[in-house]
């Protein structure tokens, strides 16, 4: 078994180099090969004597327990390999994360805001837009109505509802999280990559805008950005946050494919003969995307965040009609002392919906980490 | 295989021969500084004229330390690095001064093996996807199905069940992923293969799997080799032809046998010198000529001959201000096969020149002009001449 | 010298170190654990250079990061005793072993230049260890620190005091690693893979430097290393590491000469010489991969050139005899 498996026919390719050497059978060349052939039989044959020789002898000092080396007990020479389906590095990591209960608690609270913002409508008790106990709001007395049956979290300034207001307020926050930090993305994603896998002075440009960008505070970025509207609406902050977040996305990704450039196994692709598209697309990308997609949840919890204070600054979307979290905060500021319960509300949801994607991001970093790979 | 029959493969090998051939390669890395300018400021002379000739169906070895330019003389070869001057000629063609299409075409016919076998594999491809991709690349199939019986073919000549087809690189031993990488180099029925530390990176136990699989399909593809390697046991054991680099550059060039047996070149002998032998009676026995210093910084080489500064056969001529070419010696037993790099070899091989204390020099890696000044010390910790008898 | 020993050299027959039955398992909660070391049992008497042979996995690094205390606090069990000159390492606090280590014993990792501060010169990470252990003041500390650095072989010390690991080569990396190592003349010196991450002329230099040193302090040298060629040249005695055991072990004359575990034999077989005429090489098939546990069986059977049924059914015992010791059901009888 320790002999190495021999392929015994010769490669049916015409292309092989041996067989378009055959015809010249005379030569220098010839004779080089026939020579070495013979020399390297005679080795073959001096090897497979020394070891047809050996274990008999040594058997026979452990007392003559049965014939040597039994086949049954050792291993080809290559070693085992386990019969099972390959396991790819992302169903690894998969593996991984179900069993993590850091994973778990962040995916429940994600999946309950999705679905909570999805099926808002029915989901709401009351019609959000509809002052209810507006004869209950006394401006100087009773600005804002407290609990009562059917409101169970009591109502605005203006007598709403507010559980139905926060419920489908979730809407407009994934709405504006999520196209904001996928505009955040593609825009990342096409920078990042014309300069991570280009090179040169594309690099240099790209990543020169992508400096001046960064080096002016996000939430000031935003704030012009959203100003220079003539009117703000939930696509100007849509925009607003989405731009800022593109040259977090590009740098990252410049770094990650940077790295993937100079790694081994795109220089091999390189050697093999690879078209450049495929070993950017193929290679470089996908095995550069895990810490992009990664930052892609924590960019989530953030471009909430953010638009929740561009809506607490006036800046979001003015119509009072569609509720959001970040606004319902806004305009909870003129009762902060005497009735906090109505920044309180927004803003534990606001942190808990972070909180969930930045647990789940956390956590599926750890397990695409090639060092926490067993 | 590392015996040379020398009658048939003497120095007079006809152009139909030699497979490869450098000429006068030099591969220079600038050194850049600034701030909104790049401005070269320096260089690294990581391949500084090289000249070799690899005939077809031989293995040649290229060993030298860490930092001598050897993998970048690999990579140059095979222009994954561009040369920054000379030509290589592989069957007539200069790789060297191929682009675009022309040169990705032409990678079918080299490849290469690298070091590491896990970090050379793409970690999200299946090894199927791995050996279909070049086949797809330069036409042998045109997708997976197709390639379905040359696949069995390769992993069988490289010693792995088939269901390896299936799995990923991070399912597999160490040995078992370089046979993945040398079935790779193989898919795309190369001439050439230029193996990278080949069996470095693997455990002891596992080395000789791979040195004995690469000798078997040398013998069974009748491919060419450039083993690339920094140990000499292993070098000697697979090459027919070895050559010695120091510093960008080839100090000695011999058939394996003749290299180990009449070593020329002084840091030849300190190398051969200096690898360890498992077996105590000639540990204990052999004598050892003990290198001082560091390596000079391959961006300030020493002006004449390059080991000068750690030459314990350094003469006060020549040796400073003369760069030794190439040559072939007039010494007896020392055939036209083998030259060396050194203005003394025939002093110093007849023991005409004897050896003597070398104040060690200090180098320091990160300083961009590598300041090389002797510096004495006063209590030697090595032999009074720089050599050990134990 | 400054680093030569001031204490009387003890008797040189009584152990200096005794390991028995050290055992070293790793395993978070809800994960399997893994024996890494696994009734590791050798002494190391004052002024002998033993070696911890084996293949990466083997446990020899484990062995020796057990017995300097640097395993990591949480997820590892150590079992067994370390007994050096009558205390129990094992037992000791925290306090006490970081008095004794650099003190008593020190350790030369594989890889200097992760081993050193990149921000403090070289020289001042000397005298630390001065200051800390001979209770000298950084001014005394400083020469002492000097001469140390010019025995272990940097030349003009007194410049290189200053300089960073940045500005040293890999070879003179590791010679301010012995330095410091041996600042306080310790009885024990461990060297986990001192020289694999440099190159072969640089090897023998500090290889050199090692036999000197233990020749002249007559300090003690544990060796760890996976290559029998440094073993060779190096070691009194040899124990040969597999999947966290010791398979054989013997003086190094001997284990050479006459392997008798087929492991042993089998490393032997398969490593190219640089002074044999190369013929094919006698690989040993598969990898650590395909070991057997050794609850029930030889964890080396499947990989063995000769193993017997009884090889996949009963533990060996480590069977000594004299100064040889062997875990074997089916020994290599073939000297060489």
């Amino acid at each position: 078994m320790t002999e190495s498996p021999k392929n015994t026919e010769s490669p049916k390719n015409t292309e092989s180099p041996k067989n378009t050497e055959t015809p010249k059978s005379t030569g220098p060349l010839a004779r080089y090969r026939d020579s070495r052939k013979e020399r390297i039989d005679a080795l073959a044959q001096l090897s497979a004597r020394d070891r047809s020789a050996e274990p008999v002898q040594v058997t026979t000092g452990a007392g003559g327990t049965g014939p040597a080396t039994p086949d049954h007990l050792t291993v080809t020479e290559s070693g085992a390999i386990q019969e099972a389906p390959g396991v790819s590095l992302w169903a690894s990591a998969w593996r991984r994360l179900r069993r993590n209960p850091v994973f778990i608690v962040g995916a429940v609270i994600t999946a309950v805001f999705v679905v909570v913002a999805v099926f808002a409508p029915w989901l709401a008790p009351k019609d959000p837009t509809i002052g209810y106990l507006i004869d209950e709001v006394r401006p100087q007395t009773n600005p804002v109505p407290g609990p009562q049956p059917g409101f169970p979290l009591g109502a605005d300034d203006r007598g709403r509802d507010l559980l139905s207001r926060l419920i489908v307020g979730s809407r407009q926050t994934l709405i504006v999280g999520v196209l904001a930090t996928l505009g955040g993305f593609v825009g990342g994603l096409i920078l990042g990559t014309l300069a991570g896998a280009f090179g040169g002075w594309v690099d240099s440009f790209v990543m020169r805008l992508v400096d001046v960008m960064l080096s002016i505070p996000s939430l000031i970025l935003a704030l012009s950005i959203s100003a220079l509207a003539s009117e703000p609406s939930q696509w100007t902050l849509i925009i607003a946050i989405g731009v800022v977040q593109i040259p977090i996305f590009a740098r990252l990704l410049r770094g990650s494919l940077l790295a993937q450039r100079s790694s081994d196994h795109v220089l091999a692709a390189r050697a093999l003969g690879i078209r450049r598209g495929p070993i950017i697309f193929r290679h470089m990308l996908p095995n550069a995307l895990a810490p992009v997609i990664v930052q892609a949840t924590l960019m989530l919890a953030v471009a909430i965040i953010d638009a929740a204070a561009l809506s607490f600054l006036g800046l979001g979307n003015p119509d009072q009609r569609i509720p959001e979290w970040g606004q319902m905060l806004g305009q909870s500021r003129q009762f902060f002392y005497s009735h906090p319960q109505l920044a309180i509300y927004p803003a534990i949801c606001i942190i808990i919906v972070a909180l969930g994607f930045t647990l789940m991001g956390e956590s599926t970093r750890e397990a695409l980490d090639p060092r926490s790979r067993r | 295989m590392s015996m040379v029959d020398d009658a048939r493969l003497d120095s007079q090998a006809s152009d139909a021969d030699v497979l490869l051939r450098v000429e006068g390669i030099k591969v220079h890395f600038p050194i850049k500084r600034g701030i909104f300018f790049d401005k070269t400021i320096g260089h690294v002379y990581a391949v500084d004229g090289v000249d070799l000739q690899i005939r077809r169906g031989e293995t040649y070895g290229l060993v030298g330390e860490s930092g001598c330019g050897k993998s970048t003389l690999g990579r140059a070869i095979l222009n994954l690095e561009h040369p920054t001057e000379g030509h290589v000629r592989f069957d007539g063609v200069d790789i060297a001064s191929l682009k675009g299409e022309d040169l990705r075409r032409k990678r079918q016919d080299l490849q290469m093996v690298f070091q590491d076998p896990l970090s050379s594999l793409d970690p999200r491809q299946s090894v199927e996807s791995i050996l279909v991709e070049g086949m797809k690349a330069h036409g042998i199939a045109k997708d997976a199905k197709e390639a379905r019986p040359r696949l069995r073919e390769l992993l069988q000549a490289v010693g792995l069940p088939i269901q390896a087809l299936s799995k990923y690189p991070h399912e597999f031993s160490g040995g078992q992923r370089q046979r993945i990488g040398i079935a790779r180099a193989l898919s795309v029925n190369p001439k050439l293969i230029v193996a990278d530390e080949p069996v470095s990176a693997l455990d002891v136990s596992v080395q000789a799997q791979v040195i004995n699989l690469l000798a078997d399909l040398q013998e069974e593809f009748g491919l060419t080799y450039l083993v690339i390697a920094h140990d000499l046991a292993v070098v000697r054991h697979i090459s027919d032809r070895i050559g010695v680099m120091y510093l960008g550059a080839i100090a000695e060039e011999a058939p394996a046998a003749e290299l180990y047996e009449t070593p020329l070149h002084p840091y030849t002998r300190a190398l051969l010198s200096a690898v360890p032998i498992p077996d105590p009676v000639v540990e204990d026995t052999r004598e050892q000529i003990l290198l001082t210093g560091d390596l000079p910084s391959p961006s300030a080489p020493p002006a004449g001959c390059r080991f000068h500064t750690r030459c314990p056969w350094r003469q006060p001529t020549r040796c400073e201000d003369e760069r030794p070419a190439l040559r072939v010696v007039e010494i007896d037993g020392v055939t036209a096969e083998h030259k060396v790099a050194c203005h003394w070899a025939e002093q110093i091989h007849s023991g005409e020149l004897q050896p003597h204390a070398v104040e060690p020099v200090a180098v320091d890696p990160s300083a961009l002009s590598g300041n090389v000044e002797p510096v004495a010390i006063d209590a030697s910790p090595l032999g009074p001449d720089g050599r050990r008898t134990p | 010298m400054a680093y030569s020993s001031t204490r009387p050299v003890a008797d040189r027959d009584r152990p200096l170190l005794s390991v028995e039955d050290l055992t070293v398992t790793f395993g978070r909660q809800g994960e399997e654990p893994f024996r890494a070391v696994d009734g590791v049992s050798f002494t190391v008497r004052p002024g002998q250079t033993v070696g911890l042979v084996g293949e990466s996995g083997c446990g020899k690094s484990v062995t020796s990061l057990a017995i300097m205390g640097l395993l990591p606090k949480r997820g590892n069990t150590v079992g067994g005793r370390v007994d050096f000159e009558g205390t129990d390492l094992l037992s000791l606090g925290d306090a006490e072993l970081r008095n004794r280590r650099g003190k008593d014993l020190a350790m030369v990792f594989q890889d200097p230049l992760s081993s050193l501060n990149p921000v403090v010169p070289v020289g001042l990470q000397v005298t630390e260890v001065l200051e800390r252990h001979r209770g000298m003041s950084r001014k005394a500390a400083m020469p002492v620190a000097a001469d140390l650095l010019s025995r272990v072989g940097i030349p003009d010390p007194n410049r290189r005091v200053k300089d960073y690991p940045h500005q040293m080569s890999g070879g003179m990396r590791q010679r301010a690693l012995v330095a410091i190592a041996l600042a306080c003349a310790p009885r024990l010196l461990i060297a986990d893979e001192p020289t694999t991450a440099l190159d072969v002329t640089i090897q023998a230099q500090i290889l050199a430097l090692l036999k000197e040193l233990v020749e002249e302090t007559g300090t003690a040298l544990i060796m760890i290393t996976h290559d029998l060629g440094v073993v060779a040249g190096l070691c009194d005695e040899v124990n040969v590491l597999y999947g966290g055991r010791i398979v054989e072990r013997g003086p190094r004359h001997p284990i050479f000469r006459e392997p008798r575990h087929p492991y042993t034999n089998g490393l032997l077989d398969s490593i190219p010489r640089l002074d044999t005429v190369g013929e094919r090489l006698t690989p040993i098939p598969g990898s650590v991969a395909d070991n057997l546990p050794w609850d029930h069986a030889c964890a080396f059977a499947p990989r063995c050139s000769q193993p017997v049924e009884i090889c996949t059914q009963t533990t060996p015992d480590l069977v000594t005899n004299g100064d040889r010791a062997l875990r074997c059901h089916n020994p290599v009888e073939v000297p060489r």
